[in-house]
């Protein structure tokens, strides 16, 4: 009965958390890219609400919650109203996964990665309504445009989160030891709880994946960023050639929903690639043993989790602000190039990656050196490494993002130069004074 | 279910049979560059025909010149293409002097090449700019608004106005250069070609995404480019070597040299590249005058009210986006007889629905915004 009662109130306490976090973050992470963008660009930024603009956002937020909740009369009612709940509400719930601090998550879903991946591509479906329901040309092409954006960038994402996953296995406790436990060893873990706990073993602190699986990292996040509908895959809401895409009929608290959804989104993917690449919540002295013994034993659960939560936060925003960074730097790709880049590119890309680190387990033997796997893991980082500037130093050719120095058949200029039969100097007198280099000066003008 | 096949529309195996969309893109559309209207007949995201709508701008230029003495005319061919004022305004003073035939004095000459030239440098700002945000950049158009300012800045002071300088005369220009201004106009040239264009080449040339978009994209053959009567960097990058100011030079121009910026590939991208080697060739035409500027008086001596002699007369310039010229009869009065604009985005923008049929609606944004037009420049 009392782990019951102790689970409610874990779950309720994680997802009010939830829930308030990520309008919190929503509305902080807008003033942020604002503000960042505005620096970045050489302007202010906001600066008239509150200190140096910062409730900018709360006002703004507040602004749209007051609009008049306007319709297309020609919409399709159900499916219009339905639509921003759906994309709305995957965003919430798949907040409850993240694990903050070692406290603060609900760790009775060990499925977590699972769960995140399945509400993650969610979202479409309320994408696609709203491009459908708004009864408008730029709405519709934006909403079939993020359909086959979300649903091609679904499969890189989740594959490059399977190398981290086959890691997880060969790292999972009592599978390094002398003698491997062969009921956890061997498997691999799809609970976030486990897939931090792997990156701050006691004999390993500092293993964050990131490390070993560099090249998961920026394949994640490469699709994070279409996922979300970001900068340079933003052609959902194009702005420039479709208006606002499936947005354009919406406003007020409907178009808020989307909004803070989208930023939710960006929260949540950079809140995955902290739990599962970053470390989580692991800092310098990461062990709760050391509270415990100053400050008793809740006050030092209180205090760690408190600092957990504070790193996570740090890591996250230091990722989201990657978003804000690569927004205000990169134009946009065009649909067919998109596409092109996820199938032939970023599948390829993730599958080989497996193929590597598969191979690279399989064969190495275990216990090679004295302790653990510490040849297995050395190799497949350097691999990976390896792996990583490889592709972007071969970038353009890999990608077939630009003919440069090749242009297609069909677009060869014609031989021979044009010549231009034009009447001499117009009719004007020719300046009074000249001097003699002048002169010469406009005799080669002319030729 | 029953449907009427019309030709050219394949009916899929369910009885459904696809058909065409039409998209409006503008009046009211955040990149095409002012209010035009384009009417887009859609294949999925390909384009099978466009039908570019104008005349949202239309006030009347032409007529206006007609109606107005001659002393007024630099004022309202400000607004004609209103990102390059002063060219629009030499175009005009050229043209009355070549009337009347007056020669203005040379000093007068080179401070028309060299505000030409500033102005020349801040519309193509603009152009890059607006290009990179309507293929999504956002940063770059700030950095190049950023760096207009400042040459628009020194328009103020040197005229009293930012945008519709009113600054050219039948016969000079209206105002000398104020104390420091000379100074200023070096420091801030040094400072652009030292910093602002490189800046701008990491953001944008060597951008993969951006070349991805951009090159290949909208290819204009060079006998096409003839053919359309395009000029200006939009001809420039087809290979088509012609340039107003080398080809017939005007004013100081026949004392200066320009080198052309010439590029043969023909697409989106050569003509975002010869803009930004332009911005370079103007400023080290800014340089030259700067050197070279003679003393003397900046005007001469004309009556108020101009009669210029019955004739007729033809004098173009170049342009930001290309020859820029005016046709005008006088009959001895103090108004002109006709005036008739060629505005160089109007021919340009002609060659739009032959370039976008077959390409994807981004690429209509990129190849719009590589014509680099000026609604009022077109409508006039």
């Amino acid at each position: 009965m009392n782990d019951v009662v102790q689970n409610i109130i874990h779950f309720f306490v994680t997802f009010l958390f939830s829930l308030l976090f990520l309008m919190g973050a929503a509305t902080i992470l807008v003033y942020l890219e604002r503000k960042v963008m505005a620096w970045m660009q050489d302007r202010y930024g906001p600066l008239h609400v509150g200190p140096h603009g910062a409730l900018q956002t709360v006002m703004d937020v507040a602004k749209l919650l007051l609009k008049e909740d306007l319709k297309v009369s020609s919409a399709d009612n159900p499916v219009y109203k339905f639509a921003p709940m759906v994309f709305f509400a995957p965003v919430i719930t798949a907040f409850v996964v993240i694990p903050f601090s070692p406290y603060m998550t609900a760790g009775a879903l060990s499925t977590g990665l699972i769960y995140y991946v399945a509400l993650s591509s969610i979202d479409v479906i309320g994408v696609f309504m709203a491009g459908w329901g708004s009864n408008n040309k730029y709405a519709l092409i934006g909403g079939l445009r993020s359909t086959a954006q979300m649903i091609s960038y679904e499969l890189p994402l989740i594959l490059s989160l399977v190398g981290v996953i086959m890691l997880t296995s060969v790292l999972a406790p009592g599978c390094t030891g002398p003698n491997p436990d062969l009921n956890t060893c061997g498997v691999g873990s799809i609970s976030f709880t486990q897939i931090v706990a792997a990156q701050m073993r006691p004999e390993s602190p500092w293993l964050w994946f990131v490390l070993l699986q560099p090249l998961g990292l920026v394949v994640y996040y490469i699709c994070g960023l279409a996922e979300t509908n970001r900068s340079p895959f933003d052609l959902p809401e194009a702005e420039s050639e479709l208006v606002a895409g499936y947005l354009t009929e919406y406003s007020g608290l409907r178009w808020a929903m989307f909004f803070l959804g989208e930023y939710g989104n960006m929260t949540i993917v950079s809140a995955v690639a902290t739990a599962i690449f970053l470390g989580g919540w692991s800092f310098p002295g990461a062990a709760i043993g050391f509270w415990t013994d100053h400050l008793g034993s809740f006050g030092g659960q209180l205090v760690f989790n408190i600092i957990c939560v504070a790193v996570f936060l740090a890591k996250m925003f230091a990722l989201l602000l990657v978003f804000i960074w690569v927004r205000s730097t990169l134009p946009r790709l065009r649909a067919d190039q998109l596409m092109r880049f996820a199938w032939l590119y970023l599948i390829p890309l993730t599958l080989v990656n497996i193929l590597v680190t598969g191979a690279l387990l399989l064969f190495i033997p275990p216990n090679t050196l004295v302790q653990g796997d510490v040849l297995r893991i050395a190799v497949s980082a350097v691999v990976n490494w390896g792996m990583l500037v490889f592709v972007i130093l071969s970038f353009r050719r890999l990608a077939g993002l630009t003919s440069k120095g090749k242009l297609p058949r069909w677009v060869r200029p014609a031989k021979g130069p044009v010549t231009v039969v034009t009447p001499a100097a117009q009719s004007q007198t020719p300046p009074t004074a000249q001097t003699p280099e002048l002169a010469a000066g406009a005799g080669a003008a002319r030729k | 279910m029953a449907t009427e096949v019309q030709p050219g529309y394949e009916v899929g195996p369910a009885g459904f049979r696809s058909e065409e969309m039409i998209l409006n893109m503008g009046p009211q559309h955040p990149s095409t560059h002012g209010v035009l209207r384009l009417v887009l007949v859609l294949d999925g995201e390909t384009v099978v025909q466009c039908t570019p709508v104008i005349g949202y701008l239309h006030r009347g230029m032409e007529k206006i010149f007609e109606n107005r003495p001659y002393m007024a005319g630099p004022r309202y061919i400000d607004n004609a293409d209103y990102l390059s004022p002063m060219l629009n305004e030499c175009c005009y003073a050229g043209a009355v002097e070549q009337l009347m035939g007056i020669e203005p004095p040379r000093r007068a000459q080179y401070i028309r090449v060299l505000v030409g030239e500033l102005e020349r440098i801040a519309s193509h700002l603009v152009a890059i700019g607006t290009y990179g945000l309507d293929l999504g950049a956002f940063t770059p158009v700030l950095w190049c608004f950023r760096d207009r300012e400042q040459i628009l800045d020194m328009f103020e002071s040197l005229s009293g106005h930012r945008f519709t300088h009113n600054y050219m005369r039948v016969g000079g220009v209206l105002y000398d250069f104020p104390k420091g201004w000379l100074e200023q106009c070096e420091k801030f040239l040094d400072k652009f070609e030292k910093t602002s264009i490189p800046e701008l080449e990491e953001l944008l040339t060597g951008n993969e995404i951006f070349e991805a978009r951009t090159q290949g994209v909208g290819y204009i053959d060079p006998q096409q480019a003839l053919a359309y009567a395009l000029t200006g960097p939009v001809a420039r990058a087809s290979g088509v070597p012609f340039d107003v100011r080398v080809n017939r030079p005007y004013g100081a121009y026949r004392e200066i040299p320009v080198n052309i910026k010439l590029r043969q590939d023909g697409d989106c991208f050569a003509r975002y590249k010869v803009r930004m080697d332009e911005m370079g060739e103007s400023v080290r035409l800014c340089r030259t005058v700067l050197d070279k500027l003679p003393g003397g008086p900046i005007s001469v001596r004309s009556p108020i009210a101009l009669r210029p002699p019955r004739g007729e007369t033809y004098f173009s310039v170049e342009s930001a986006r290309g020859e820029e010229s005016l046709y005008m009869i006088s009959d001895g009065s103090e108004y002109p007889y006709r005036a008739k604009l060629r505005a160089p985005s109007f021919v340009n923008l002609q060659v739009l629905p032959e370039l976008l049929r077959g390409h994807k609606i981004g690429d209509v944004i990129a190849i719009l915004g590589s014509i680099d037009i000026v609604l009022g420049d077109v409508d006039r």
